[in-house]
């Protein structure tokens, strides 16, 4: 501007702009969106807080014990009745609320952040690579490779029943065999015939060393997995495994699974964070997916397939970097599912064990004496539960406005 | 589409077999001896041989090897899984460890006022956030869509369980307005046929009780609507946003057609079709939020009584009431799918 000012005969060229990246630019975004900047205040202030306390303020819950001061309502200031302040009042074991409610973020957040990693990692590598070898032709030896896992995993089947483990191995060579049959041109017909009778002779007569019944079975076994192998399976196939067992996890209401997990596991914050991530691990799958279909026809991936860039290469030099934006919101969004079904746990004394602070639990704890009409006690780790969630969710919508390269002038 | 509603009906049965296979591998996670852990440590070593028994858990899990190596066929596919799978075929779903009744005739009992409680929620979610999605997106930026915008988010980051315990302590415990727990007061009856009291009561023409399962009935079932009313407020308005800047609506806006017209019958049948789809989601939502919402409200429904197995460790009950759950999901989830095919004629299915 200043310079236009200075040259007033010079012609600015427009087009010609200064470097600005996408992430600088969802950043100056993101800072213009006022719901969102408040978001990320109050997650920062959760985040910062639970760390602070953790690290710097003792607390040891085991030794927290006043009877004199229990439920005390909040008071700002020293009275009679206390000589502390209780910002938040006091539970029935005469604990400070605030003290409680700021050190039990520090698991509440916890268990939200592990979680969405699990979920994020494994749920992110299965989408991406099903993606990917979807849209994406495989190379001999990735082919290779997954149809010696195919056999491998497929023979474990005959070689459990059979006792045998070499069986995994031939069913493993079986597969490799016919990536590199496929060299040669043979009708479909006459590969299912001589693969299946293959996969018949290995389970069938490994079988038969120990029983004939036993041979039966592991040859008819033996002829489908035979078949299955006939003809090297493209990326499709997996992708369809993958996402079939996804499905599968899909098809319960997510907390609900959760809650189930842990009531059989028994109760603790690491089994809720463990059971919370693999509940959130579709979700991660299908967006993952569903992001790599649609980049991987994209001139700038077909550019790098042409010039011959290495799968890997392709990966994370452009695949990964392009589907990043959704899966930012979508993990910032997890994360306040996370907390919510974390605190649900917690509620249902499933999630830490008492007398360890965690927002949740310390519901489930307060609602035994609600008829007290001590309110206190329920509203602010309540109030904390719901001010988190709300900052991620709020943060999460910034996100989707500030990724949304829709909006990228 | 009578060749698309075939293959999503067959579609289904590889899931439903995983499902089945997950709510059988939980009673594999129990840390320990599954028998004792079911009966607690101080059981009887009869009773431990009664549950082993009972469950199988002296077969293997799900093939016998060494029965078929010695030539018994049947004995080969005679494992805890088969035989999981072959009883809930016959809706047997096992025996309640504590008070030794059948899972699946409790469930029969309390399902009726989980169902209620969740219809109930769902009629105020779709009273409220349907009207309320589309006046905010016909008014877009106005001070009801912000207001609109912010409470929906509010709504879905609601700790429901949280919000049940503070309308208890302020409708029920302070100012003593509603009562909370159970579905009637002591001394009110209503004849049951088809289990849903509001309902009954009605046919009975029984407006004593009418009133008072209502009072019982609002606390729980506003609780429980919270996050599906956010859920279905935000997904109209964007839908109805996305429809509303279609050209179809500008010829009807410039035809002179009234705003009302436009809106109701131009905008909102296209738009439903998304909305449709969350609806079905929530559904099963519903069901799963009913663990937390009645166990505060004390409501006698599948919700309360999972919470109670979870701590009394009665797993045959946890299993029953997740499977029920996930089968209803999965049913919701599939007519939602059919739904499309006969609600949006540009989809093709062949």
């Amino acid at each position: 501007m200043t310079e236009m000012n200075n040259n007033p005969g010079e012609i600015q060229d427009f087009a010609v702009r200064e470097h600005r990246s996408l992430w600088l630019d969802a950043w100056r975004r993101l800072k213009a969106n006022r719901t969102a900047m408040i978001g990320l205040i109050v997650v920062l202030i959760f985040l910062l807080s639970a760390v602070i306390a953790h690290f710097f303020w003792e607390y040891e819950p085991k030794m927290d014990l006043d009877y004199s001061a229990k439920l005390l309502a909040p008071q700002l200031r020293v009275s009679e009745e206390s000589s502390k302040i209780h910002l938040f009042g006091t539970d029935k074991l005469g604990r400070d609320i605030f003290r409680r409610t700021v050190h039990g973020g520090w698991n509440s957040l916890r268990v939200g952040l592990v979680a969405v990693s699990i979920s994020l990692v494994i749920g992110g590598i299965l989408g991406l690579l099903a993606g990917f070898f979807e849209s994406i032709e495989m190379y001999f030896w990735e082919s290779l490779a997954l149809m010696a896992i195919l056999g491998l995993a497929l023979g474990v089947l005959p070689a459990w029943i059979a006792n045998q483990i070499f069986q995994v191995l031939l069913f493993a060579a079986l597969g490799v065999a016919s990536v590199i049959v496929d060299k040669t041109t043979l009708p479909k017909l006459t590969r299912r015939v001589l693969f299946g009778g293959l996969g018949l002779i290995i389970g069938g007569f490994s079988g038969l060393l120990v029983a004939p019944l036993v041979g039966l079975i592991c040859g008819i076994v033996g002829l489908i997995i035979g078949v299955l192998l006939s003809l090297p399976v493209g990326g499709r196939p997996f992708s369809n495994i993958v996402m079939r067992i996804m499905d599968v996890i899909f098809s319960f209401p997510s907390y609900l699974l959760a809650i189930a997990i842990v009531a059989f596991l028994g109760p603790g914050l690491e089994k809720g964070m463990i059971a919370i991530g693999i509940v959130g691990i579709p979700v991660y799958a299908r967006l993952a997916r569903s992001a790599v279909l649609s980049v991987s026809q994209k001139e700038y991936v077909l550019a790098s397939q042409a010039v011959g860039e290495s799968h890997g290469r392709m990966l994370f030099r452009h695949i990964v970097p392009n589907i990043l934006s959704p899966i930012i919101v979508q993990a910032t969004m997890g994360l306040a599912n996370a907390i919510l079904s974390a605190a649900a746990l917690g509620f249902l004394g499933l999630g830490a064990i008492p007398p360890e602070p965690e927002w949740g639990a310390m519901l489930g704890d307060s609602y035994k004496y609600l008829s007290s009409g001590a309110w206190w006690a329920v509203l602010f780790p309540g109030l904390a539960i719901m001010l988190s969630v709300l900052g991620f969710n709020l943060l999460g919508d910034g996100l989707r406005d500030a990724l949304d390269p829709k909006l990228r002038i | 589409m009578g060749r698309y509603i075939l293959r999503r009906l067959l579609s289904v049965i590889p899931t439903l077999i995983g499902v089945t296979l997950i709510i059988f591998l939980f009673q594999r996670i129990i840390p320990g001896d599954p028998a004792v852990a079911m009966l607690g440590e101080h059981a009887t070593e009869e009773n431990v041989a009664r549950i082993r028994e009972q469950f199988g858990l002296d077969r293997p899990a799900f093939l016998d090897r060494d029965a078929l190596a010695d030539g018994d066929l049947a004995g080969f596919f005679d494992s805890q899984y088969i035989r999981y799978f072959n009883r809930l075929i016959q809706l047997d779903l096992g025996e309640s460890i504590h008070r030794r009744i059948p899972v699946a005739e409790t469930l029969k009992e309390r399902f009726p006022a989980t169902i209620e409680l969740s219809l109930l929620s769902m009629f105020l979610a779709l009273l409220i956030g349907i009207p309320v999605g589309i006046a905010s997106a016909s008014r877009r930026n106005s001070a009801l869509d912000g207001i609109t915008m912010v409470g929906s988010l509010v709504g879905v980051s609601m700790p429901i369980f949280w919000l049940g315990i503070m309308e208890i302590m302020l409708f029920s415990v302070l100012l003593k307005w509603l009562p909370a727990g159970s579905r009637l007061s002591t001394g009110i009856e209503i004849t049951s046929i088809t289990g849903l009291l509001l309902f009954d009561s009605l046919l009975t023409l029984n407006f004593e009780g009418f009133i008072d399962a209502l009072q019982h009935i609002i606390l729980p079932a506003v609780a429980l609507a919270t996050i599906p009313t956010a859920i279905i407020t935000r997904m109209t308005r964007s839908s109805m946003l996305d429809v509303l800047q279609e050209d179809y609506i500008r010829t009807a806006t410039a035809k002179g057609l009234s705003e009302r017209t436009v809106l109701f019958r131009h905008a909102l049948k296209n738009a439903f079709l998304p909305v449709i789809t969350v609806i079905g989601i929530q559904a099963g939502i519903l069901l799963a939020g009913a663990v937390l919402t009645e166990t505060i409200f004390s409501w006698p429904g599948i919700g309360k009584w999972v919470y109670d197995a979870i701590l009394g460790r009665d797993y045959p009950i946890v299993q029953g009431v997740t499977l029920l759950i996930a089968l209803i999901f999965l049913l919701v989830n599939l007519l939602v799918d059919l739904s499309y095919a006969v609600l949006d004629p540009r989809i093709s299915y062949d």
